[in-house]
C-alpha cells in the first residue's frame, strides 16, 4: 500500500502533517492515519480562540469503527478551524491534507518546530508500525 | 437465531482433529488442586414434588392486595397486553439482541421504545435505557462531568436516599466530588468548578419542584454547568410538564411504572433521555434507523457506536454495552396501549386520589401534612403513632406507607404514603380506617 507524504510537509509520530506558514501551522492527519481509521464520520473541533500546549488532545476523529485525537504539534493559538469538515468529514479521507485539513495555530513557541518529524523520519515510523 | 449444540458424533470428530481423547484432557493445564470435587447438591426432584417444594416456600409471601407504599417503586394496573406482547419467546429469552442481521424485530421495538420516551419527555434523544433510575443518575453526573471537563456535582436534597448513595459510589470511582445541597441553598454553592446539579422532581417526599424556575436559575449563575432531573414514577408525564420544555439538559428516570412488575424491587428501568448538543456523548445503545445500500428498504441496527467502550474503550464515559430490553418492551407496550389520553387519565387519578387521601388525613387529629409544594401521587405526613398505623394497615390487608426513619433517623412519626390509581374507594376507606384507629390508640396510650 502506498500512502501519500507531501515533502514540504512535517509529520508528527502520532500522524499528524504540519504545514508553516509565517508563524502559522496548519494541522491535519496524515494519509496513512485516515486509512488506519476507516470511513470518518465525525470531527470535533476545538474553539477558536483556545490556547493548547504542544501534546495535548485537541480534536476528536470519529469514524465508523474507532475514535482518535489530534494531538497539538506545537503550542499555540486556535485561530481557525476547518468546519467544512464537519458536514463532509468524508473529505479527511479524499484529501487528508487539502479540504480535509483540521486546525489552524498561531505559534507561541518556535523552538517545538525543531522536534517535529522530517518526511524521511516519518516514513521510518510508517514503515515500523507496518510490521 | 437457534441454539445449535454439539451432539457427542461431532464432538467426537473434533476432538480426533485436535489430537485428543475426551474433553477432560482439554483442562490439563488447571492445577489437580483447584478442581471441584463434587458438589454438595440434594437429589433431583420430579416436576411435581418441585411444583409442591416451590408452592410451599411461595406460601411464606405475604401478599397485600392493596398498597401505599412507594419510595421509587410503585404499584399501577399492568395492562394485559404487555404481558401478552413480552411473553412471546422471541421476546422473552432472546439474549443481547443487537445483531442488525438477526434482530430485526427487537431492534425496532427498542427504536419505537426510544421514539416514545422522547415524544413524552419532550427531550431529542433517548437511549435504549439503562439499568435503572439509579444507575441511570449516576451515569449522568459522569458524563456531566466529562463534558465539563469538571469534577464537582451537586445533589439536591431530596433527591431518593438510595439513588444518592449509588450517584455517591459512581463518582467515588471516577474521582468525582459530591456535595449535597438544599434548594434554598442552591444558589451560594453553584460556580465555574461544578459539571452538574442533580435534582428529582417530584422529589422523594413527594413534592413537585418549579423545574423551568430552578433550571433557569442554575442556567443564568452557572451557563456551563450541566442540568440533570430525575423521576421515580414518570407516569406524572401524563399530567406534569415535560423535561423538554425546560433547560433540563439530561433526563433520567425509573421506568418501573410503566407496565413492569413491582415483583421484590426490581428488575428496573433507567429511562435517559438528552438534549440534542449531547447526542455523542450520551451513554449506553442507541438504536437507528436506516436503508439498504442497495435499495429502498428500511432497516434498524445500533448506530452511533463510536461513543462505546468496545470503540473508545477508556475514553468512552461509561462501560454499558446492553440496556434492559425486555423492560424497555413492557414499556413501550405500556405506554403505546395507554396513549396520551390513557397517560393523562391515569396521571390524573394518581394525582386527585393522593389528593383526597390528603385532605382525609387532615381531618384526623394528630395528622400533619407536611408538604409545602403541590404534590402528585406521594406526600408525607406527621402520624401520631406511626408504629400502630403500620400495624393498622397490615391487619387491613394493607401494604403500610414508607416510615422515614428508616432513611433519616431524625424523621421519627413521619410516613411517607403513596396512592396511585390502583388504589380502589375500597382500599383507600380502609386506609383513612386505619389511620383513624392509629390515631385512637394514640390517645388511649395516653389515657
Amino acid at each position: 500500500m502506498e500512502y501519500e507524504f507531501p515533502e514540504e510537509l512535517k509529520y508528527l509520530q502520532t500522524h499528524e502533517w504540519i504545514r508553516i506558514e509565517d508563524n502559522i501551522a496548519t494541522v491535519g492527519i496524515t494519509d496513512y492515519a485516515q486509512h488506519q481509521l476507516g470511513d470518518i464520520v465525525y470531527v470535533e473541533l476545538p474553539e477558536i480562540g483556545t490556547t493548547l500546549k504542544k501534546g495535548v488532545n485537541v480534536a476528536e476523529i470519529e469514524s465508523v469503527k474507532a475514535a482518535g485525537e489530534l494531538m497539538m504539534p506545537l503550542s499555540g493559538k486556535i485561530i481557525e478551524v476547518n468546519t467544512g469538515i464537519v458536514d463532509n468529514p468524508e473529505s479527511v479521507n479524499s484529501s487528508p491534507y487539502g479540504t480535509g485539513w483540521m486546525v489552524k495555530i498561531e505559534i507561541n513557541n518556535n523552538s517545538e518546530i525543531d522536534e517535529l518529524l522530517s518526511l524521511e523520519a516519518y516514513k521510518e515510523i510508517v514503515e515500523a508500525e507496518k510490521k | 437465531m437457534d441454539f445449535v449444540p454439539h451432539d457427542d458424533k461431532t464432538i467426537t470428530e473434533m476432538l480426533k482433529v485436535i489430537g485428543v481423547n475426551k474433553i477432560e484432557d482439554l483442562f490439563i493445564d488447571i492445577p489437580k488442586d483447584l478442581f471441584i470435587n463434587g458438589l454438595n447438591l440434594p437429589e433431583g426432584l420430579s416436576e411435581p414434588d418441585v411444583l409442591k417444594k416451590l408452592k410451599e416456600l411461595g406460601k411464606k409471601n405475604t401478599i397485600y392486595t392493596n398498597s401505599f407504599l412507594g419510595a421509587g417503586c410503585y404499584f399501577h394496573y399492568i395492562p394485559s397486553l404487555v404481558d401478552f406482547v413480552i411473553s412471546r419467546s422471541e421476546f422473552y429469552t432472546s439474549y443481547t439482541p443487537y445483531q442488525a442481521e438477526a434482530s430485526q424485530g427487537y431492534l425496532q421495538a427498542i427504536y419505537e421504545y426510544q421514539s416514545v420516551i422522547s415524544r413524552l419527555t419532550q427531550m431529542d434523544v433517548a437511549n435504549a435505557s439503562m439499568y435503572d433510575g439509579s444507575t441511570a443518575l449516576a451515569e449522568a453526573a459522569i458524563m456531566a462531568s466529562i463534558i465539563t471537563r469538571k469534577n464537582q456535582v451537586i445533589i439536591i436534597e431530596g433527591v431518593h436516599p438510595e439513588y444518592i448513595d449509588v450517584v455517591k459510589t459512581y463518582c467515588w470511582g471516577q474521582d468525582i466530588a459530591l456535595k449535597i445541597v438544599s434548594v434554598d441553598k442552591l444558589e451560594d454553592k453553584l460556580s465555574e468548578e461544578i459539571a452538574a446539579v442533580l435534582f428529582q422532581s417530584p422529589n422523594f417526599f413527594g413534592d413537585i419542584e418549579d423545574v423551568s424556575a430552578l433550571a433557569k436559575t442554575i442556567k443564568i449563575q452557572a451557563p456551563n454547568c450541566l442540568i440533570i432531573q430525575s423521576m421515580t414514577d414518570p407516569t406524572c408525564l401524563g399530567i406534569l410538564k415535560p423535561p423538554g420544555e425546560t433547560d433540563v439538559d439530561i433526563f433520567v428516570a425509573e421506568g418501573q411504572s410503566f407496565g413492569i412488575n413491582p415483583s421484590f424491587g426490581g428488575p428496573g428501568l433507567g429511562i435517559f433521555a438528552v438534549k440534542d448538543k449531547f447526542l455523542r456523548k450520551i451513554p449506553g445503545r442507541l438504536v437507528g434507523k436506516t436503508k439498504e445500500i442497495n435499495g429502498e428498504r428500511e432497516g434498524f441496527l445500533l448506530t452511533l457506536q463510536a461513543r462505546e467502550q468496545h470503540i473508545r474503550r477508556e475514553k468512552a464515559s461509561s462501560n454499558i454495552c446492553t440496556n434492559q430490553a425486555l423492560c424497555s418492551l413492557s414499556a413501550l407496550i405500556y405506554i403505546v396501549s395507554l396513549g396520551r389520553t390513557g397517560l393523562r387519565e391515569i396521571a390524573t387519578q394518581n394525582f386527585q386520589k393522593a389528593q383526597y387521601v390528603k385532605n382525609k388525613l387532615r381531618e384526623i387529629p394528630g395528622y400533619e401534612i407536611l408538604n409545602t409544594k403541590p404534590t402528585y401521587n406521594e406526600f408525607i405526613v406527621k402520624c401520631p403513632d406511626i408504629d400502630s398505623l403500620i400495624q393498622e394497615c397490615k391487619s387491613l390487608d394493607l401494604l403500610p406507607p414508607l416510615p422515614l426513619s428508616k432513611y433519616y433517623s431524625d424523621m421519627r412519626d413521619i410516613a411517607l404514603v403513596c396512592v396511585t390509581e390502583s388504589n380502589s374507594r375500597d382500599s383507600i376507606e380502609k386506609f383513612i380506617k386505619a389511620s383513624e384507629l392509629a390515631s385512637n390508640k394514640q390517645k388511649e396510650g395516653r389515657a
